[in-house]
């Protein structure tokens, strides 16, 4: 039998899944393909799918399912419902099976991890592996060891940025934004490179213990109940006091974080904060005088304060 | 004596100024900009050159605004700085001890609070232009008034009119409501100016605490009824200075003055010929747009590639 080879699309959850996600496949004997990163034609191809009313990144993932859809046996389209009971996700993560099905011909395969329903990451990857035809045991180890390598790297990444707090002079801002939006090229790729070029230390919001999370959100609010929000508000608590300043990095329309950022921006004062909006404009105009702005702004505060 | 040029070139106007190196205004200009910022340079430049005698020695160009790197390569600017750092050196050298800057311009709106001469915040408005100065003169243009008499016919109402601010369309539909109810044009034209108000402070500042002294400035600044407005609804006094309009343009030139680079400058550049073009790099799926900036044919700049196959060689 030829190898399975299966698709996974370079947007949304894979910047957060990613280690899961490659190292299950491959324990399993598939072959692994990832889409390049995005492009402006990435986009352009993503749009043609969608209603103006998706978000940037959604757009974005369409493209990359679009890029995906001759080059393999199934693309992985997640269906994330909720992580933690009582909470939620963007309703786009549940829809994004359904709305991948209907748009785009290609034949997918899919977990659904929904835990007000109990259907939870094992139960999830098992039917995946079953439904590839790999025998229960094969699976359950591939998806144990696949757990184990993902802790592995996640704590590598830890252990970076702790170091770099721990050591470096410069001035730190924390990038706080959904990691699908900080990592891809067309969002926050050009950000980010724009502050390191600028000396700054970046320090990503998504890294970060989450063994305190529940404490360290209840300090900025008690009411949230998008997971993802929660994980960026537990972040900024946790990061905030040793931070020069704070960008929210976001995405046009992004509902949850319209609301999220907002309350953020209201209640966490001590910190300069500020907020970029990205969305299809070709111009970065905008965005680098408030980068640039904002810079100036740190410095003389640091310049002050020594 | 050594002198430096301040060039504050906006969407809507442009701005300049020459100070000497005590600080002093020795000129001023401001203009519009009407979409061309690299003939409004020219005219901008044409208008300082009166102003000053031949023998000036300009060392050093500072450049701000949205159009500041094209005007920077223009000029060879030894500093082009984002607006908002700009604004808050030029205001806090003549008001030392300034706490916020609350500024409208023609297309953006910003916020900046200092302390002890140091910026520790600042907030601009996001994706969209309500409440800004192209908001006022589209709705001007609506009641065939004046923009320039806008804030003399506020002053002379008595029950402003309440009109929604958060978005200039339902403004819009709300301000032709309120007309079709009946309420008088002085009424809708102060509710105007308070729903810029409330517009700016929700929007832009965002809760932030304002403290005095609190200065007003950008096009709208020169507004009464806006001035009237922002009083009534933070309650403070708010300065407007005669010179706000330029403060871009000499928070730049003090920047250009305290940068170590000297570099002489001429007016004779007004008698060369730009010429920018935009063309799209196809060399990857990016398609960016770069830029390219000639002088008298020879190219002199080129921005806009995200990554090294859009380089161009200069």
């Amino acid at each position: 039998m030829d190898k399975i080879t299966i698709g996974i699309p370079r947007a949304l959850l894979y910047y957060k899944y990613k280690d899961l996600w490659i190292n299950f496949f491959e324990k399993l004997g598939c072959n692994v393909i990832v889409s390049p990163c995005s492009t402006k034609e990435t986009l352009e191809n993503g749009k043609k799918y969608l209603n103006d009313e998706a978000c940037l990144s959604i757009k974005i993932y369409m493209g990359h399912v679009d890029y995906l859809k001759d080059k393999c046996d199934y693309v992985l389209v997640p269906r994330y419902v909720s992580l933690v009971k009582h909470e939620k996700l963007c309703t786009n993560f549940s829809c994004l099976y359904d709305l991948v099905r209907n748009k785009i011909d290609v034949p997918i395969i899919n977990y659904n991890i929904d835990i007000d329903k109990k259907e939870d990451e094992f139960y999830a990857f098992t039917g995946m592996g079953l439904a590839l035809g790999f025998k229960y045991a094969k699976v359950v180890k591939a998806y144990k060891d696949a757990k184990k390598d993902e802790k592995i790297s996640s704590d590598k990444r830890l252990l970076k940025q702790k170091s770099i707090l721990g050591s470096s002079k410069n001035i730190k801002i924390l990038v706080a934004g959904h990691p699908y939006n900080m990592y891809d090229n067309l969002i926050g790729k050009p950000i980010i490179e724009f502050l390191k070029k600028n000396n700054i230390e970046v320090i990503y919001a998504d890294i970060y213990d989450k063994k305190y999370l529940k404490s360290e959100v209840e300090r900025i609010t008690k009411r949230n109940y998008w997971t993802f929000n929660k994980e960026l508000i537990g972040s900024i608590s946790h990061h905030k006091k040793r931070m020069d300043g704070i960008i929210l990095l976001t995405v046009f329309p992004c509902g949850p974080d319209s609301l999220s950022n907002e309350m953020i921006i209201r209640n966490v004062l001590d910190v300069p904060i500020i907020q970029l909006v990205i969305d299809e404009l070709d111009s970065e105009a905008g965005i680098i005088t408030r980068l640039e702005s904002f810079i100036d702004i740190l410095n003389e505060r640091r310049q002050v304060h020594e | 004596m050594e002198y430096f040029l301040g060039v504050d070139i906006g969407s809507i106007s442009t701005k300049g100024v020459i100070i000497d190196s005590n600080l002093n205004i020795i000129a001023n200009s401001y203009l519009w900009t009407k979409g061309n910022p690299v003939d409004s340079i020219k005219r901008l430049l044409n208008d300082l050159k009166k102003q000053v005698s031949d023998d000036i020695k300009i060392v050093g160009v500072g450049t701000t605004g949205s159009a500041r790197k094209l005007i920077g390569a223009m000029l060879k600017a030894s500093v082009v700085k984002n607006e908002i750092t700009a604004h808050a050196v030029g205001t806090s050298t003549l008001y030392p001890d300034v706490r916020t800057i609350l500024e409208i311009g023609g297309q953006d709106s910003k916020i900046i609070l200092l302390k002890d001469g140091i910026v520790t915040d600042y907030n601009m408005n996001t994706l969209c232009a309500a409440g800004t100065g192209s908001f006022l003169s589209s709705q001007a243009k609506r009641l065939d008034v004046l923009v320039e008499d806008f804030g003399k016919i506020a002053l002379t109402s008595k029950n402003p009119a309440k009109i929604a601010a958060r978005c200039t369309v339902f403004a819009e539909s709300d301000l032709v409501h309120k007309a079709q109810m009946g309420y008088k044009k002085e009424d809708i034209i102060a509710g105007l100016c308070y729903s810029v108000c409330n517009n700016y402070l929700s929007n832009v500042a965002k809760g932030k605490k304002i403290e005095e002294p609190i200065i007003f400035q950008g096009g709208v600044s020169k507004n009464i009824g806006v001035q009237k407005a922002f009083k009534d609804i933070i309650g403070k006094d708010i300065i407007v200075d005669k010179f706000g309009h330029l403060m871009g343009a000499y928070g730049v030139s003090i920047l250009a003055l305290k940068s170590k680079e000297r570099r002489e400058f001429t007016f004779s550049v007004t008698d060369d010929d730009f010429e920018t073009k935009g063309i799209t790099c196809n060399k990857c799926g990016n398609n960016c747009e770069i830029v390219l900036v000639k002088q008298n044919n020879k190219l002199i700049d080129a921005w806009g590639n995200r990554c090294e196959n859009g380089q161009v060689k200069i």
